[in-house]
């Protein structure tokens, strides 16, 4: 499916629309190192800095996590926008920032349907959590292709990849989100850890796919 | 096509299309049946209990003293004591504290064990009296049987039994016969007592039990009332159940600071009970004559668990303490116990007792007639510590009367004995006559004849001994211990006997019924790729990949769902795991709307469905967990402030009548549309009326609206019965027209349409009406959820607008189907345990209780919107798909279709139910077996069972 029926569809899809702008497999590595690096930082500083874990405090260390990343993959993802003449640099960043709330009421809305625990004292979890997930998810498919419906549509439903930007779109974001579904597996054995009580091992799902995002350069290498 | 086409097209031929169902309903029988068998352990229990006067058919001695009443035992209430009666009464009065969940570790001095450990020796006050006080004290380890759950311990010690899953019957427990026998039993503490003996206490302060976090409430209760009841001449048995133990290792483990200081207050309220008990034990004192037992009723684990058969888990410990001189010893050969030093340096014994013999030692000391059911023996030790009164009368003992004072007790433990295994012996007698399970004649036939040698040796030898005192006394000592021996023996095998009955699950006949279950399974697979072979030579259909996906993810679902039940954890939370499947399905088909580009409303709507199941989901465990006291109180605290506002009363009230009539109008508007007539139309136009019925009904019920309607107090009851008739009627008018109406309708299309109509509109309102104010909702929620699947269903199909779209019936939906009845369980307030039935539902309608009719209210309220009304609505997902193709291939298509997703629905559930049978096989030693995998395997094996009914059912109604 991967191999004849994009090529088709290409000519289809990218016609309306320019072509987002093409990257090396090198470009696309070295996007990812810089992004992993940024969420080892803020992993690395919640713990030494504020002496804090995802275990300790989920949503102190999830605040840091997004906190620190949202720039990163904002500035990132934004030189890659689509229509990059009608389209400028700041306006992608903006509409990447935007997206962060949107998106993060979509997944909070996806894990609730899901049975994420509701009340007071998970609401401050579940904010920090959805957020974290919207900037893996919605964050960089947004500073991208802005509102246009027919590539989210294109990426994220019918996975026909054109660019290699794609690629790195729609693995990390699908990978995210397969990952905090089976993190949740683990939350009603009664084995009584720490690491189970929402939203930790959902994170730790979501997080344990970000190493797979090299992944992609092998997709985009072949 | 061959044969089997044109057989299919012959008249009467619908048994080409539905034997499979048929057959796979017989296997699953069998299966059941047959692993049932095997694994619940049922005992009937006999509805006869023990009299004074059932003696004199034993070849015993019986007592008979009217004189001899101490003077403190002639209270009122005592005229029975002074009739002939099982053995003489030693004991007066009998204090029982029970300590939940009681280690022996706890109790025994850490010098028995390998190295002592923190949670040791904080009961001092025991080890000092049974160091200090030598035979008039002693610890004991007592045995229980697994489970050891409080309740069936409970049991245990008052019956004497053995615990089973299912006891049917009463329970006639010591208690009864207490009262029976003109005792008065005071009980402060747990309030399961209560449960097992509703009406036996004289007096009783019970406290909730069910609250684990809760160390101290029924604890303090205890305290309050034990103290002063102590200096109280109006009990005879007094027991306090104290919980602050079982819940102190349920919450922090038995290595914590919460546990040592409960076991340290402990120690100080014993003390005062054993000081205020010593005060008063003087000659003519209140407790002159009274017997002390601190007992655990099971022990625990590290982690505070129990209930399963684990050393730690049955081992608990008995205290037991007299406060008159015992006997210096008893023979060496009755005595178990080993001696130790303790912290002191004095020497200390612990014996050891199964706590099957409790019921019969106190019902001995007491003097009443021992429990019919029970199989324990009269402990020596035990019996010896309380006998201590046993004919000292003014006597002083010199050395050589020590021998015959030992005689004496020998003497009278022997006649004991004799009861004893009388006893026994005519409860094996009574249980094989009247059980259907009973024992096997070889083992009846083995026991017999131990116990005949035993008697003839009781009547030709010791009695005639016995009675001819004056003979020789040097051949009386070896005769009575033989006696005791083949005594002891006979009552040893029998309990061995019943061990092995009760208590043991017989594996061969659980492979069987697995076995069976595999190769039903392994039948619906084949007979699903029957089918589908069928369609590959009438359509041509195109090998869609994205069908092929569907039922791969189908596949990993239904997969995963079945694993999960190999747990306990996802057992509990079932409910949560099926409704995070039905939203993950809701994404999936989600994102396949996407990327079709229509139908998102649709989409969208069923992940809304999944969240207000799960929503409901939750309101239904919260009743569920006595465990989440937080959630109660929070959502009744909630519950509390809304519920003063007469807005949420109205909405409570007015919201369930308007889906009421929303429901009525729907039904109303599909009938109009469809243009249905004759019979099916007057069956739903009955349910038009039911709907408003219910309405009405429930507008009479409230308070709140002040509708002072006509018939007020007769719509109570009979607004439901004329629903139940309504329904009955609508069920024998499609009977009968599914029999007597010969005509092959034009469009089979449309007249399927029209019967599955009519008969889930049937049952839904009798469904409605049994699952109360939240039925319109739930009734609603499953239409829309049905909607939102046909609908998704169909989005390939439109597509490819009428062309090639696959007729094949795809898994997807139906697995959807199948997911979303399990979580219409859950959300009506449903759980996996006999705790979950809500009988409430069984009274609708009716005051009087009658078997089988309450039963199958229960039946339909359980299983209506899980298993009834889907069944019967699963035609809708053949039809919705069969819309797209009219051709001249008609009914066989038609057929096929409906077949083949009648055979998916049931591999589905019987998928889930192979997998709870093989978990409860392996974890049938598991600690939770009887609290959680039993109910489960009870509830799913139904659950198959009516399922297969019903489908088979359906095939014959359907299939016309």
């Amino acid at each position: 499916e991967n191999t004849t029926a994009p090529t088709t569809m290409v000519a289809k899809a990218s016609t309306g629309s320019e072509a987002s702008k093409s990257i090396t497999a090198w470009e696309a590595l070295f996007i990812h190192l810089i992004s992993m690096l940024g969420l080892a930082l803020a992993l690395w500083m919640a713990h030494s800095v504020y002496s804090i874990d995802l275990i300790s405090d989920p949503s102190g260390t999830l605040f840091q996590l997004w906190v620190m990343e949202t720039p990163i993959l904002v500035l990132l993802y934004s030189r890659y926008r689509q229509n990059p003449q009608q389209c400028s640099y700041l306006k992608a960043v903006g509409r990447g920032i935007l997206a962060l709330p949107v998106g993060a009421l979509l997944n909070a809305l996806g894990a609730i349907a899901l049975g994420a625990p509701v009340g007071i004292q998970y609401l401050k979890k579940t904010i920090n959590w959805s957020l974290m997930m919207s900037l893996l998810t919605t964050v960089p498919a947004t500073s991208v292709f802005g509102s246009s419906w027919t590539n989210w549509q294109r990426v994220f439903a019918n996975t026909r990849f054109i660019g290699s930007v794609d690629y790195m779109i729609s693995i990390p974001a699908h990978g995210a989100v397969i990952g905090a579904w089976f993190g949740a597996w683990p939350m009603p054995l009664d084995w009584e850890r720490p690491w189970q009580e929402w939203p930790i091992c959902v994170s730790y799902g979501a997080i344990a796919w970000i190493p797979g995002w090299i992944n992609c350069i092998i997709w985009i290498c072949t | 096509m061959g044969i089997w086409w044109r057989s299919g097209s012959g008249g009467g031929g619908k048994w080409v299309y539905i034997w499979p169902m048929w057959v796979t309903m017989i296997l699953h029988v069998l299966a059941i049946l047959i692993f049932t068998r095997g694994f619940l352990l049922t005992r009937t229990e006999l509805p006869y209990y023990s009299n004074c006067s059932d003696i004199s058919e034993s070849p015993c001695f019986s007592y008979t003293t009217p004189s001899s009443s101490s003077p403190n035992h002639s209270q009122s209430g005592t005229n029975s004591s002074d009739r002939a009666c099982w053995t003489k009464p030693i004991v007066n009065r009998l204090v029982i504290i029970v300590l939940d969940a009681l280690r022996f570790d706890f109790v025994a001095p850490s010098t028995f064990f390998k190295e002592p450990k923190p949670w040791m020796d904080h009961l001092q006050v025991l080890q000092k009296m049974a160091s200090t006080n030598g035979s008039s004290a002693r610890i004991f380890k007592a045995i229980a049987d697994p489970p050891t759950t409080s309740l069936q311990r409970l049991k245990g010690l008052t019956t004497g039994g053995l615990p089973t899953f299912i006891d049917v019957g009463n329970s006639f427990g010591a208690p009864a016969i207490l009262v029976q026998n003109g005792k008065r039993v005071v009980m402060m503490g747990d309030d399961t007592w209560m449960q097992l003996f509703p009406q036996h206490f004289e007096k009783s302060y019970p406290y909730p039990s069910f609250n684990v976090k809760d160390l101290h409430t029924v604890d303090n209760g205890c305290i309050d009332h034990l103290l002063p009841s102590l200096y109280e001449g109006d009990w005879d048995v007094l027991i306090s159940h104290f919980l602050g133990v079982d819940h102190a290792g349920h919450i922090f483990g038995v290595d914590s600071t919460p546990m040592i200081e409960k076991l340290k207050q402990y120690n100080l309220i014993l003390e005062k009970v054993i000081k205020a008990l010593e005060s008063q034990s003087g000659p003519g004192g209140l407790h002159e004559n009274t017997f002390l037992v601190v007992m655990g009723d099971h022990g625990q684990t590290l982690n505070g668990d129990h209930g399963g058969g684990s050393a730690e888990e049955v081992e608990t410990s008995m205290f037991a303490m007299t406060f008159k001189k015992p006997p210096s010893s008893i023979p060496s050969e009755l005595d178990s116990s080993s001696c130790g030093l303790d912290l002191d340096g004095k020497n200390l014994c612990v014996s050891s007792i199964q706590q099957l013999d409790f019921a019969v030692t106190m019902s001995a000391l007491l003097g009443i007639p021992f429990p019919l059911g029970s199989i324990g023996r009269v402990n020596p030790e035990l019996y010896a510590l309380g006998s201590g009164s046993w004919n000292l009368e003014g006597s002083q003992i010199e050395n050589d009367q020590k021998q015959s004072e030992l005689e004496k007790w020998m003497e009278n433990y022997v006649n004991v004995l004799c009861v004893n295994s009388w006893q026994v012996k005519r409860y094996i007698d009574i249980y094989s006559a009247s059980s259907v399970v009973g024992f096997s004649n070889e083992d009846l036939l083995h026991i017999s004849s131990i116990y005949a040698q035993a008697e003839e040796n009781w009547s030709n030898s010791t009695k005639i001994l016995l009675l001819d005192r004056n003979r020789g006394n040097s051949t009386l000592m070896p005769v009575l211990k033989r006696q005791v021996d083949a005594y002891l023996n006979f009552i040893a095998t029998v309990a061995e006997l019943a061990r092995s009955k009760w208590t043991e699950f017989d594996l061969r006949m659980m492979g069987i019924g697995i076995s069976i279950m595999l190769i039903s399974f392994i039948f619906q697979i084949i007979a699903i790729k029957w089918v589908d072979k069928q369609y590959s030579i009438s359509v041509p259909s195109p090998g869609d990949s994205a069908i092929f996906s569907g039922s791969m993810f189908t596949y990993f679902v239904v997969a995963m769902r079945a694993c999960s039940f190999l747990s306990n954890s996802y057992i509990l939370e079932e409910g949560k795991v099926a409704n995070f499947l039905l939203a993950t399905t809701g994404v999936v088909k989600l994102r396949y709307s996407i990327m079709k580009g229509k139908m998102l409303l649709e989409g969208v709507m069923f992940l809304f469905l999944s969240t207000f199941c799960r929503f409901a989901i939750e309101v239904g465990l919260s009743k569920q967990s006595a465990t989440s006291a937080f959630m109660k109180e929070f959502t009744s605290g909630i519950l509390n402030i809304v519920s003063g506002l007469p807005l949420w009363m109205y909405i409570t009230e007015v919201v369930p009548m308007l889906i009421m009539i929303l429901l009525a109008y729907l039904l109303y508007k599909a009938t109009a549309r469809s243009s249905i007539e004759g019979l099916w139309k007057c069956v739903i136009l009955g349910s038009i009326l039911s709907y408003m019925l219910i309405a009405v009904h429930w507008a009479s019920e409230s308070n709140v609206l002040g509708l002072a309607l006509p018939f007020e107090g007769f719509g109570r009851n009979y607004i439901p019965r004329i629903i139940y008739v309504v329904t009955l009627g609508q069920l024998f008018l499609l009977a009968f027209g599914q029999l007597f109406s010969g005509e092959n309708p034009v469009d089979w299309n449309k007249s399927l349409v029209t019967k599955t109509v009519a008969m889930v509109s049937a049952w839904s309102s009798t469904a409605i009406l049994l699952s109360g104010k939240q039925g319109p909702m739930v009734a609603l929620a499953s239409t829309i959820g049905a909607y939102c699947i046909l609908r998704l269903d169909n989005i390939e199909e439109d597509a490819k607008n009428k062309t090639g779209g696959s007729l094949r019936i795809s898994p997807f939906p139906v697995m959807q189907w199948s997911l979303l009845a399990v979580c219409l369980f859950f959300s009506t307030g449903h759980w996996c345990a006999f705790d979950g039935l809500r009988y409430g539902a069984a009274f609708i309608g009716f005051d009087e209780f009658i078997l089988v009719r309450q039963a199958i209210l229960l039946t339909i309220d359980t299983f209506g919107f899980s298993i009834i009304i889907p069944t019967f609505g699963l035609p809708f997902l053949a039809l919705y798909r069969y819309f797209s193709c009219r051709d001249n291939r008609g009914k066989n298509l038609l057929f096929m279709q409906l077949s083949q997703a009648y055979t998916m629905y049931g591999l589905i559930t019987a998928s889930t139910v192979t997998f709870t049978i093989i978990c409860v096989t392996i974890q049938r030693r598991h600690l939770m077996v009887w609290g959680l995998f039993a109910p489960k395997f009870v509830f799913d094996a139904v659950g198959l069972i009516l399922t297969d009914i019903f489908i088979c059912l359906a095939s014959l109604y359907y299939f016309g």
